[in-house]
């Protein structure tokens, strides 16, 4: 049982290490966040620069805010890989999509 | 943080546009600093605007403490008073209410504000030194501006220079941790004084009468008459006829209106304020859209937002400038209001994709002036001579009208080098410089033709000679040949859908005159659609700034591509060469995008299809459902079936009210449903007088529905009522509130959501007196047995096949409604039972101390209350009832109304009046009807329609209604239906609270349980006890004064002399307003003691009529708002110093001191932050109002609410 | 990890705890925090990791009343962070005035 989980563990972790350099879009658990007032849809997207066994982490990262979808965050941005609730692989940041 | 701002109001010239078109009587707000500078340019430029002469525009951080040193230089007493804020309400009002010191100051003087900046947001501030509705008036002439609260750490620069900025209405703000956006200030303002270049009143080339009243944005205008004029003397433009290039620059050059610029993609922010005074506009800005809130990502979507007198909006534009996909080009903000439109209330939203550093010129030779990018997006390319940037690529010649856009126009041109420069890679018809769909094939297709025929719009003979629609192609002969009823065209989509629209003109050039209207060539006509994606350089459907001109001649088709990117309400769409010349005709229809893989059936038929104004709607993965969309209208300008024109105006071509009012093409006026009878009780009624002819929307009994509300002409703001059904107010929310009304104004479209939970006909009704009036309502009929006419859903259970036959007109009432055996659909058979005995009957009311009283009061009283009343011993109020979320509500009523005792005999109701007048004799039937309770629409909605049973009561008779109150949905508000014409303006109407379980209802003073009043507390063991205040906010009264003389207002209480009095006042401005049967008239005061600034003071006049509410510092304190009653014209209500959440129900809604646009049916519940005194609990007299400076606070739509500090002797505290 | 009362710990655990590691490594180091609960937005030095709680001197929120104090965080309610080191972008200075 450990034992899976630990196999378990290092086949995300090698799946993500494998990710470093290509860029990501990550959806996380909550429905809004909320930055000084400003609140949007926790959607990231950016290059992956580290991926440890808790989290991850992108830069840069640009986060979908609904008035400026191209918004990149003044610093790179960790995800816990607990609050990940999906994300898809080799995503253009610079992609048109609907976010309502 | 302390910020500190010196601000002078003075006296100033504005000029409001390069024709010299100025007002000389002005009067604005400045920082000390620009006064001197202001003053020195107005005296050199008298007749060229001056960029320092804007509404004030500063900014303040979230946290900030803004110090303001007001300083008037102004003939008369005035100050500053800022809705949102959280102030000292003694010394920081800027009002002079109540017992409060006066924070106004006099001619030379000063005084200092202190406003807590608690949060992001629009504090707007304004003048209540002076609240006449004249051009002697402040607000009229301008004086208004915002504080912009702007998110914690944020700085503002100058978007041209880059450096830092002090005031000003653009300004480009940044945060470290927020996108840096543009940010744009934008004041609409109505009814200024305006003068020519000769110093008299503008004229209209066309008419040669005076020209509509100002309309105008940052006090400008660019009105349709003044270009005219240019086309007149042959100066630009041969050929061209006027509305068509009203707003095009390559004719005209740029506007003196806002030209709001950014960079493609930039994030913006649109801060839309309305300034003054009267009117509520339609915002409308092209190609975008936003969230109606943005602080809740749930929030419904907009493109159009109605906006009242002293209320606010964000907007802020999704994936900012261009919009989803990246689009450039000029974008046309505005009312969409059409005779604003044409008076100039317009601007630009212009979006370059080269970068702009002041070394390019337009093609008219005019700089473009530099604009900073903003310093977290990448610096746009620099222009080159192969790709010059927007608009130099375009192939226009200045001082002719737009070009026609490349590749879109069948038959039409290629793209020339430069174009093809500027192209996307895939360029296509209708897509050109903006890949539309992103790359998605095209998968729907529609062939669309504008064409003109007459059409009938009642039995009686009421019809457009000259009505002009959109047509499917392949319905054309149908249409034509009369054998397809025509109606608005209604398109049905599935979401994620990439569209082409083939339109083809197939108009006659001329626009043929008549009563109404002069001959116009309406040459040329285009497919302007609202909430889809598109390129707005090509597939705009209109003529705007640099853009070509993507509309087509007469027999011409021209392709535009749009991308429904996601599920979307109904889509307006409409043609933006000519609207004001024949919108109005029928020029109008809508879009509705389902969500994907929906697919669309015939409700009669069950034949697929993708268009129709009833259709059902069926998705693999949703439940099905009914899709029904309304359009109302005003402006019908119709003609009897003799030939005469249904209120026509002064003039042909006046746009001041012109017409009826009508939905989907058809009315159903009351006038000619008065039955054999002659009582109005049964206008309703198809057995007295058969269906109306009106949409009767079909559905099984529990289908869910939706409606698509929409307006698809032309000025006015509407209530679409529906009795016994309720929805979220915003779609996609489920935390949103419930309603069953719904405020518009044109161009705005509302998805209504709901089920119909039983069996009957529902009312629907744009409820205003005059637009029911003149039969702008109809059924929605639910059936319990199968019908031959409508496809069951294919998702639930089939009717059962038909026992019972059909009802039939049968000319006569039906019989009483009978409640044995019935409940409300959601009550359970052991609800608890609360019963009210109501009787309703005539009394003097007396509205004021100075005597003005209604001496033919309708009211609604419990039975213990009447004699009280009658014997004079209680002056009353609006009937206020109260009941328990779980509570079944069984109300008793009785009538007592005497003919003798109503004031027209002769059964014509004079004053306040309505259009097309006729015989209507008052009913002494009546009836209580509740909005959002859940009731059995047969036995208990208190109307009498369709073929439902009898609803009202006569003299001597008894009916019960049972209501179940089926969730805290806090105000509803209640109305007679027997005779909306001559009982509701009288006081029939009252207000029913929904409250929690467990609540107990109590005096305030005695505090002991009650059963009805304005003013109570409300005691619940898990929530506490809260004062509840109920505010009943009315108009369209009839007052006569102390003497018996009649008051005709509004223009009887206006402060000082008004400009003219002639065509001043619509129709719906007639009569007096107020709250709960109270109004404290200004005027009244005035007379009395001639002082403008003090006109609010309780120190002068004692407190006024209206209720004076009561609480202590911090209690809790809910506000319960209910506009039951009449008239069309919209109001604001704002409470100085306190806010509440917009949507109670959710706390990420944004925070508001306002409520906009209330007409009748609508409620709201303001439950106030922090409780009484706001947030820092200031004690003192906080005015609430109205926020129409013209005609609402004169005429005396104002009272107090006093937040007490020290114990009082007749109030006791709230425990707990 | 391999002991036989390591039945509970699931991946989840595992990376939670690898979170915690990663908070305790930067303990003395700047952090900006997003979470889902008010106030949202915290910004302040790592002073210790107790069991699943970050301790946070923090200097910024969204509300100035709500600062230099201490604040414990739950590890859980952690939706994005950036704990700042050497060499690596800096989060930006907050200031109330230009």
């Amino acid at each position: 049982m450990s034992n899976q989980n630990s196999e378990r563990e290092d086949l995300i972790l090698r799946q993500l290490n494998r990710l470093i350099g290509e860029s990501i879009l990550v959806v996380t658990e909550s429905a809004q966040l909320n930055l000084l007032g400003q609140t949007f849809r926790p959607i990231f997207c950016g290059p992956i620069v580290e991926v440890e066994t808790g989290h991850i982490t992108i830069f840069p990262a640009t986060i979908k805010i609904l008035n400026a979808p191209f918004f990149q965050f003044p610093t790179p941005l960790s995800i816990p890989l607990e609050k990940i609730a999906h994300f898809t692989p080799n995503f253009d940041c610079e992609a048109r999509f609907p976010l309502v | 943080m302390i910020r500190r701002y010196h601000v002078v109001a003075i006296p100033i010239r504005i000029v409001v546009n390069n024709f010299g078109d100025h007002n000389p009587d002005g009067v604005m707000y400045v920082l000390k600093e620009n006064e001197a500078t202001v003053n020195e340019l107005v005296r050199k430029n008298p007749f060229t605007p001056v960029e320092l002469v804007q509404p004030l525009t500063i900014r303040a951080n979230e946290g900030d403490m803004v110090e303001i040193l007001f300083e008037n230089r102004l003939p008369f007493a005035a100050g500053m008073h800022f809705q949102e804020a959280d102030y000292n309400v003694l010394t920081s009002d800027g009002a002079n209410v109540g017992f409060n010191p006066s924070s106004l100051a006099d001619c030379g003087e000063t005084i200092l504000y202190e406003i807590h900046a608690m949060r992001e947001g629009i504090y707007f501030f304004t003048d209540l030194g002076n609240v006449s509705s004249t051009q002697d008036g402040s607000s009229l002439q301008g004086l208004y501006g915002t504080l912009l609260v702007e998110r914690r750490g944020s700085w503002w620069t100058d978007p041209l220079t880059g450096g830092p900025l002090t005031s000003g209405v653009f300004a480009d703000v940044h945060n470290p941790f927020l996108p840096s956006f543009r940010e744009y200030a934008w004041f609409f303002g109505d009814e200024m004084e305006v003068d020519d270049l000769t110093g008299n009143r503008p004229l209209d080339p066309v008419t040669g009468q005076d020209v509509e009243s100002f309309h105008g944005v940052n006090y400008r205008i660019e009105p349709l008459h003044n270009r005219e004029r240019l086309l007149e003397e042959g100066v630009v433009c041969p050929e061209c006829d006027g509305e068509e290039v009203h707003h095009d620059s390559w004719v005209f050059g740029d506007p003196a209106t806002p030209i709001l610029r950014g960079y493609k993609d930039d994030p913006a922010m649109i801060r839309l304020i309305h300034g003054a005074a009267k009117e509520t506009h339609t915002f409308h800005y092209h190609a975008h859209q936003w969230l109606k809130d943005p602080s809740n990502l749930q929030s419904e979507m907009l493109d159009v937002q109605a906006i009242s007198p002293q209320s606010h909006y964000n907007v802020q534009p999704l994936y900012g400038l261009g919009s989803l996909s990246g689009a450039i080009g000029d974008v046309i903000v505005h009312c969409h209001l059409y005779p604003h439109f044409g008076a100039g209330m317009w601007g630009i939203n212009r979006i370059f994709d080269t970068l702009q550093d002041g070394s390019q010129c337009y093609p008219n030779g005019i700089p473009i002036e530099p604009l900073q990018p903003l310093p977290d997006r990448p610096r746009p390319p620099l222009p080159t001579k192969e790709k010059p940037g927007f608009p130099n690529f375009i192939p226009g010649k200045v001082g002719c009208k737009a070009p026609r856009p490349p590749l879109g126009i069948v038959g039409g041109r290629e793209m020339t080098e430069l174009e093809r420069n500027a192209a996307v890679p895939n360029a296509r018809p209708g897509a050109v410089f903006s890949d539309t769909c992103l790359g998605n094939p095209v998968v729907v297709e529609f062939n669309v033709s504008m064409i003109e025929m007459p059409i009938m719009y009642n039995r009686q003979g009421w019809n457009d000679p000259k009505g002009r629609l959109y047509v499917l192609d392949k319905d054309l002969d149908d249409v034509l040949s009369g054998k397809k009823e025509p109606e608005p065209l209604v398109l049905h989509i599935p979401a994620d859908s990439c569209i082409r629209m083939n339109f083809t003109n197939r108009l006659p050039h001329v626009l043929d005159g008549d009563a109404f209207q002069l001959v116009t060539r309406t040459y040329e006509t285009a497919f302007h659609v609202h909430f889809v994606k598109f390129d707005i350089l090509v597939s705009d459907g209109a003529n705007v700034g640099w853009n070509y001109d993507s509309s087509v001649l007469p027999g011409e088709t021209i392709r535009y591509e749009w991308f429904a990117d996601t599920e979307l309400k109904g889509f307006f769409f409409h043609d933006h060469l000519f609207p004001a010349a024949h919108q109005q005709h029928g020029v109008f229809g809508s879009g509705t995008v389902h969500p994907r893989f929906s697919q669309f059936f015939d409700s009669r038929t069950g034949e697929e299809t993708e268009r129709g104004s009833q259709v059902t709607a069926v998705n693999p993965l949703i439940p099905d459902y009914r899709d029904y969309s309304l359009f109302v209208q005003d402006f019908a300008l119709l003609f009897d079936k003799n030939g005469c024109p249904l209120a026509p105006p002064e003039f042909p071509g006046s746009q001041d009210d012109p017409g009826v009012f009508a939905v989907n093409y058809k009315n159903e006026p009351l006038q000619f449903r008065l039955g054999k009878e002659k009582d109005p009780a049964y206008s309703f009624s198809s057995f007295v007088n058969g269906d109306p002819i009106t949409p009767i929307l079909l559905a099984y009994e529990g289908d869910p529905i939706r409606i698509r509300l929409l307006q698809g002409a032309q000025e006015e703001s509407h209530s679409f009522n529906v009795h016994g059904l309720k929805w979220k107010s915003e779609f996609p929310d489920n935390d949103s509130i419930l309603r069953s009304q719904q405020h518009t104004g044109i161009a705005e479209a509302f998805t209504l959501e709901t089920d119909i939970p039983r069996a009957g006909d529902y009312l629907w009704a744009f409820e205003d007196e005059e637009d029911v009036w003149s039969g702008a309502w109809g059924l929605i009929r639910a059936f319990d047995q199968e019908v031959d006419d409508l496809i069951p859903l294919p998702d639930r259970r089939l009717p059962p096949p038909r026992t019972i036959p059909l009802p039939e007109v049968t000319g006569k009432p039906p019989a009483l409604a009978n409640l044995l055996n019935t409940l409300p659909p959601e009550a359970p058979l052991n609800a608890p039972v609360r019963r009210f005995n109501v009787v309703a009957f005539q009394t003097p009311i007396i509205y004021n101390s100075y005597g003005d009283h209604d001496p033919f009061g309708i009211i609604f009283a419990l039975e213990e209350d009447v004699e009280d009343i009658l014997s004079g011993k209680t002056n009353p109020e609006p009937l206020v009832l109260r009941g328990n979320t779980g509570d079944l509500i069984e109300i008793t009523l009785t009538s007592r109304l005497k003919f003798e005792l109503f004031p027209f005999a002769d059964g014509i109701h004079p004053y306040p009046p309505v259009k097309e007048q006729a015989f209507y004799p008052p009913s002494l039937r009546i009836s209580l009807h509740p909005n959002l309770l859940d009731y059995d629409v047969t036995t208990s909605s208190g109307d009498t329609v369709g073929f439902n049973p009898d609803q009202t009561v006569g003299p001597g008779e008894k009916i019960t209604y049972r209501w179940y109150v089926n969730g805290a949905f806090g105000t509803n508000a209640m109305w007679d239906v027997a005779d909306l014409r001559n009982h509701r303006s009288f006081g029939a109407f009252g207000a029913f609270i929904a409250e929690p379980r467990f609540t107990t209802y109590l005096d305030p003073t005695t505090l002991q349980p009650v059963k009805t009043g304005t003013n109570v507390i409300i005691s619940n063991p898990l929530t506490g006890n809260a004062r509840e205040f109920v505010l009943i906010m009315h108009d369209g009264v009839r007052l006569v004064d102390k003497n018996g003389q009649l008051i005709i207002d509004p223009i009887a209480g206006i402060l000082g002399e008004p400009e003219e009095i002639d065509d001043l006042v619509d129709t719906y401005d007639n009569g007096s307003r107020g709250f709960n049967y109270r109004t404290e008239r200004l005027i009244n005061r005035l007379n009395e003691h001639p002082v403008l600034s003090e006109l609010f003071s309780s120190k002068v006049f004692g407190d006024p009529a209206t209720p004076v509410f009561e609480a202590y510092l911090g209690e809790a304190v809910v506000i319960r708002l209910a506009n039951p009653s009449e008239r069309r014209r919209a109001h604001t209500f704002h409470l100085h110093g306190h806010s509440w959440k917009f949507n109670p129900r959710n706390l990420s809604s944004r925070i508001d001191s306002f409520v906009g646009h209330m007409v009748p049916g609508s409620t709201d519940d303001l439950l106030l932050i922090g409780g009484a005194g706001g947030i820092f609990n200031f004690p003192g007299d906080y005015m609430y109002r109205s926020g129409n400076i013209r005609w609402d606070i004169e005429q005396g739509m104002w009272g107090i609410f006093r937040v007490h500090e020290k114990d009082q002797p007749h109030l006791p505290r709230l425990t707990n | 990890m391999t002991h036989d009362n390591s039945n509970n710990i699931d991946v989840n655990a595992i990376h939670d705890m690898a979170l915690l590691d990663h908070f305790i490594d930067g303990i003395g180091q700047k952090v900006i925090i997003l979470s889902p609960s008010f106030p949202f937005l915290f910004i302040g030095t790592i002073v210790d990791v107790v069991e699943d709680l970050i301790e946070l001197d923090v200097e910024t929120t969204h509300f100035s009343q709500l600062e230099d104090r201490t604040w414990f965080i739950h590890i859980h309610n952690i939706e994005v962070f950036y704990i700042e080191r050497p060499g690596e972008p800096q989060i930006p200075e907050l200031k109330d005035m230009t």
